[in-house]
């Protein structure tokens, strides 16, 4: 089972706030879910450096430019200044 | 109120044709539907815009597409144009879309009329359509059972006869297991037949749109409509093979594997009769029918949880109220946006998945279960591929139970999973997968078959499904009427 | 016993490509902001990264002109981390597969040479511009996604001068490779900068210095930062992995943040993006479309002859020396002392680049030449420097129109002359009976027939001489 800490940094990755409650519950639910997925350490090993692509093909390196929407780009925006898009003052810069 | 709609698309395409109708009256027939209906299918529905779009379309030649002016229905997590796409989730409760997802662009081509946006599990993740953040739909057969999902809402309005076409989207049986649960046909095609630009991602390497109607070729009609090549995605290819052309074509030299996994005790004991009834009346039309093993088809579960839970906690991490969407409002500082933005924008079955996603990816777990699942996911889908080696198709139920009632387990973190345990494998695969009406349990609720080929043979499923939906003298329209 | 510097740099540098490297936006410096962003920068739910194959041809370029190995399978990976300036809140990078690992630049101090190792180079996407108030901050888009190289050495660098050959020779590289047009005051080339001290062979406590405004101050950062630190651990203190900046109006480094321990930024492959195999035909066809790289000019600049504070010149500027390009055939030295003097003076002037003005390859040609050949002196090329940049008129009808120097062919003025005089014998009677004025009449015949192509005096001359002599 994964500690509070484990859960309160899994939550702290993800940026979802979780109340007391919600910590032993994750503790909980993600214990169920986590026995289940470990069963894939039983399945034999391969080998370990070799990528496999999450899809099939292969990017095709004659692919020509498209046209994509960037009409009303701005029109979901929360928060706007002029033409910016505001957010709380970033502290890590 | 005229039933134009619950004629057959051959039929109502007649009657445009020699207009004796209009488009108009479709639209107006299906939101006299939509209106009566008490069963939840539709989050938003546009009848101004579908009604002018009717409009448009009277001022035009009906064409030999028996497409043209057809109502359609879209799940909730595919763009269209200046409609809200929310995903069953109070994070886009508000959102309106500004651009087409590629399907879309099909859509409109093919002059099909969108009337509304679906219900489904917030942003795909669920097998019942409980998660959505509007209420669950009801499963049309029975008030007080689960629809099934995520695409529940499109299977609902398609079951219920609200509307002849749904679209819905796949990630691990989204499409094929509410259409099961509701005695529809539902189809996910092959990895990379639809553009997935314009579809919300859940699972980006499983996710794919599919196909939800009334019958089989219909079903294969609208899929051979929305199939095309999308260069806004680039595990899109291209199509020009005519997936309608094996339909009722006689089944000569066919031979079809059943996992024995797929009739083990897993799976209720009505449904695996029903399956092994199938299996006799194909035997006696000189079908050859075998039980086979395929390595790794009991593990597919794991597999999937790790793969769509570790891709969409990334996915599903561009939400953050800053772009669009919900957003906290008065938050002390950023993090404080980030966090509480995403505590009160997801649901709790988004948030458990995003969670154990982030888990799963978080420092050395990468390696351990996402890239050893792509590996095994790779075997396994070479183990189904020497499958097809000597069979047409593999053939199985979609569910292993049918509809249950609303409100069971809700709690329970493997519940959706659980349900989808026989459909996973076709997404792992990126395999075509078509779940069709087949009969009904003890309790009159609808089973459904799964059939299974390889990737790009649509073709063949619908042969199979054709012949079997000729031979299957049950009747799963019955609740269309009573809307 | 001295302390040993040991210092490793990190640059990101942005390619010039006419699109995103995931997008179809235009990338480029200084537009309205958020007027270049798509729904795909702007991380629009449904989208999806497209795949720019023009990033892969500058990046396969600069792998060259840097010696490193190209990684021909190679592949995206997420890189998942929350920021503002961060779209869809991961970026996608190259973790995993770097295009570009094991190479070198060399450099040269007081004449010794040394190669700095490249670890590697690897493509990713930049982020969102960001503005800041003490209240809030503002977001444009229109820098997310365009198309970043970044190129990480070895610690195997051991002073500020060391670190500022290499950014220079590196910019040079990346510049001549046409990838890039590193401006480090647009931000379009950035450096960052690792620096520990050490008395043994075992790698101090390393303390990142992040972006630099300039090379030089790379340099001055670095030698600081190292005194700094000898200071401390002579005070007996234990240093802290750390980041700092630079800051340029007191020379110094000020503390950012203390590095966090395990950054975790759930690396995994992009799953929206299939895997890349570079064709040898997709590598070479990008190779060959480099152009002569500095250090090669340097040596034919050398053999003309150019002196060696011009050839530095001539590197220094870019345009000028993919101009002489086209005209290494020619005196070089007369060809650059143009180039780096009137000529630039005038481009200068103007505010105008040679593309902007009239002066075609074939007059600078010609140009060069008639000085090489001494037809024209260095003050009758200034006196129609204006004429050559501003008008279609070839060198020798500015010349002609000017008088400054009249072509002479003799053949057509004997022709001319000897058939006036075959055709008019009265007028030669005229003139052998004594009449003064036929010579003149002769004259006004043979300037007429010579449409203004040749010199009178030279053509009374020859009259005179035939005339004399019949």
């Amino acid at each position: 089972m994964l500690t509070k800490e484990e859960v309160l940094h899994v939550a702290h990755l993800a940026r979802i706030e979780v109340t007391d409650e919600e910590i032993e519950k994750y503790q909980k639910d993600l214990k169920i879910l986590l026995d289940e997925v470990d069963k894939i350490r039983s399945i034999e090993d391969f080998d370990d450096d070799k990528m496999f692509s999450p899809t099939d093909n292969q990017y095709d390196l004659k692919r020509e430019s498209v046209i994509v929407d960037k009409e009303q780009i701005l029109s979901n925006v929360p928060k706007k200044m002029g033409n910016f898009v505001e957010v709380p003052v970033m502290i890590n810069e | 109120m005229s039933k134009y709609l619950s004629l057959s698309l051959q039929e109502i395409h007649e009657l445009l044709k020699n207009k004796k109708i209009t488009p108009k009256d479709l639209v107006m027939e299906c939101f006299d539907n939509i209106e009566k209906s008490n069963l939840n299918a539709f989050i938003n529905v546009y009848k101004d815009y579908a009604l002018s779009e009717a409009s448009k379309l009277e001022e035009l030649e009906v064409d030999d597409d028996l497409l043209f002016g057809i109502p359609i229905a879209i799940k909730d997590n595919i763009m269209v144009k200046d409609m809200k796409c929310t995903c069953a989730s109070k994070m886009l409760d508000n959102f309106v879309s500004i651009y087409d997802a590629g399907c879309i662009d099909e859509i409109k081509r093919h002059h099909m009329i969108i009337v509304g946006k679906t219900n489904m599990d917030e942003f795909a993740m669920g097998s019942t359509s409980e998660t959505s953040y509007y209420g669950a739909p009801h499963n049309p057969w029975n008030y007080d059972k689960v629809s099934g999902g995520s695409s529940g809402g499109s299977a609902v309005a398609v079951s219920s006869g609200i509307i002849p076409l749904a679209l819905g989207s796949d990630t691990g049986g989204s499409v094929r297991q509410p259409s099961s649960f509701t005695g529809i046909v539902g189809m996910k095609p092959t990895y990379g037949r639809v553009s997935r630009y314009g579809l919300v991602a859940f699972a980006s390497s499983l996710d794919q749109v599919g196909v939800m109607s009334r019958n089989v070729y219909e079903n294969a009609l609208l899929l051979k409509a929305i199939s095309k090549e999308d260069k806004r995605d680039l595990t899109s290819f291209e199509t020009n093979d005519d997936i309608t052309c094996l339909i009722n074509k006689p089944l000569t030299n066919f031979k079809v594997a059943i996992p024995k996994y797929f009739i083990s005790d897993i799976v209720d004991k009505e449904i695996r009769d029903k399956i092994l009834e199938i299996k006799t009346m194909l035997e006696t039309n000189h079908v050859t029918v075998d039980f086979v093993d395929i390595k790794y088809i009991d593990k597919t579960a794991i597999l999937y949880q790790i793969i769509a839970m570790g891709e969409a906690s990334s996915n599903l991490a561009r939400f953050d109220g800053i772009k669009y969407g919900y957003s906290y409002l008065n938050p002390k500082d950023l993090e404080d946006l980030y966090k509480k933005t995403r505590r009160y924008g997801f649901g709790s079955e988004v948030k458990r998945r995003i969670m154990v996603g982030s888990y799963l990816l978080s420092g050395e777990n990468a390696k351990i279960y996402y890239n050893k699942a792509l590996q095994i996911r790779d075997d396994l889908s070479k183990e189904f591929q020497k499958v097809f080696d000597n069979y047409n198709l593999i053939i199985g139920p979609t569910t292993a139970r049918c509809a249950y009632n609303l409100n069971t387990n809700l709690d329970d973190p493997l519940k959706s999973f659980m349900d989808d345990i026989l459909v996973m494998h076709a997404n792992m695969g990126g395999f075509p997968s078509l779940s069709m009406p087949v009969g009904f349990n003890s309790e009159h609720l609808p089973i459904g078959l799964q059939i299974i080929g390889n990737r790009m043979d649509e073709k063949t499923i619908y042969q199979l499904a054709s012949f079997i939906e000729k031979e299957i003298k049950d009747d799963f329209s019955e609740v269309r009427n009573g809307i | 016993m001295e302390y040993k510097k040991t210092v490793g740099i990190e640059v990101h540098c942005e390619l010039k490509t006419k699109e995103k490297i995931f997008s179809p936006s235009i990338s480029n410096y200084g537009s309205i902001a958020n007027t270049n962003a798509n729904v795909i920068d702007m991380a629009y739910p449904g989208t999806l990264p497209l795949l720019n194959k023009e990033v892969l041809s500058f990046a396969i370029k600069a792998c060259h002109v840097l010696n490193l190995n190209i990684t021909k399978d190679m592949h995206f990976d997420r890189k998942n981390y929350f920021y503002p300036d961060n779209p869809k809140n991961f970026q996608i990078t190259q973790n995993e597969t770097p295009i570009g690992t094991e190479g070198y630049v060399e450099i040269e101090i007081d004449g010794i040479k040394k190669k700095i190792e490249i670890l590697e180079m690897h493509i990713e996407e930049d982020t969102c511009k960001s503005v800041h108030s003490d209240k809030y901050s503002l977001l444009d888009y229109n820098r997310a996604g365009v198309p970043l190289i970044e190129i990480v050495t070895k610690p195997c660098l051991n002073s500020g001068e060391e670190a500022v050959k290499y950014l220079e020779k590196l910019r040079e590289l990346l510049l001549y490779a046409g990838v890039s047009d590193c401006k480090i005051e647009e931000g379009s080339m950035r450096c960052d900068t690792n620096v520990s001290i050490s008395k043994t062979n075992k790698l101090g406590t390393k303390i990142e210095v992040k972006n630099i405004g300039s090379i030089s101050n790379v340099g001055e950062a670095i030698n600081y930062e190292a005194k700094r630190q000898e200071e401390l651990l002579e005070k007996g203190e234990v240093l802290k992995e750390e980041t700092r900046r630079f800051d340029d109006k007191t020379k110094t480094t000020i503390l950012m943040r203390v590095k966090e321990t395990g950054n975790d930024y759930r690396y995994f492959p992009e799953p929206d993006i299939p895997f890349v195999h570079l064709t040898d035909a997709f590598i070479e066809e990008a190779i060959n479309d480099l152009k002569r790289m500095p250090d090669e000019r340097r040596k034919d600049y050398e053999k003309a002859g150019v002196l060696p504070i011009n050839i530095e010149k001539i590197i220094a500027n870019k345009e000028i020396s993919d101009y002489l390009e086209n005209f290494l055939d020619t005196n070089l030295v007369i060809a650059s002392n143009l180039l780096l003097g009137d000529i630039q003076s005038y481009l200068n002037k103007n505010s105008k680049t040679i593309n902007e003005t009239k002066l075609t390859n074939k007059k600078f040609h010609d140009l060069v030449n008639k000085l090489d050949k001494k037809e024209i002196n260095n003050k009758i090329f200034k006196d129609i420097l204006i004429d050559i940049m501003e008008t279609d008129q070839d060198i020798d009808d500015i010349l002609k129109d000017k008088g400054l120097n009249i072509s002479f062919d003799e053949n057509l003025l004997n022709d001319i002359i000897a058939n006036v005089i075959n055709n008019n014998q009265k007028i030669i009677d005229d003139y052998q009976n004594g009449n003064p004025r036929s010579a003149k009449a002769l004259m006004g015949l043979i300037m007429k027939e010579g449409k203004g192509k040749i010199d009178p005096a030279m053509a009374n001359q020859k009259l005179m001489e035939k005339l004399n002599n019949l």
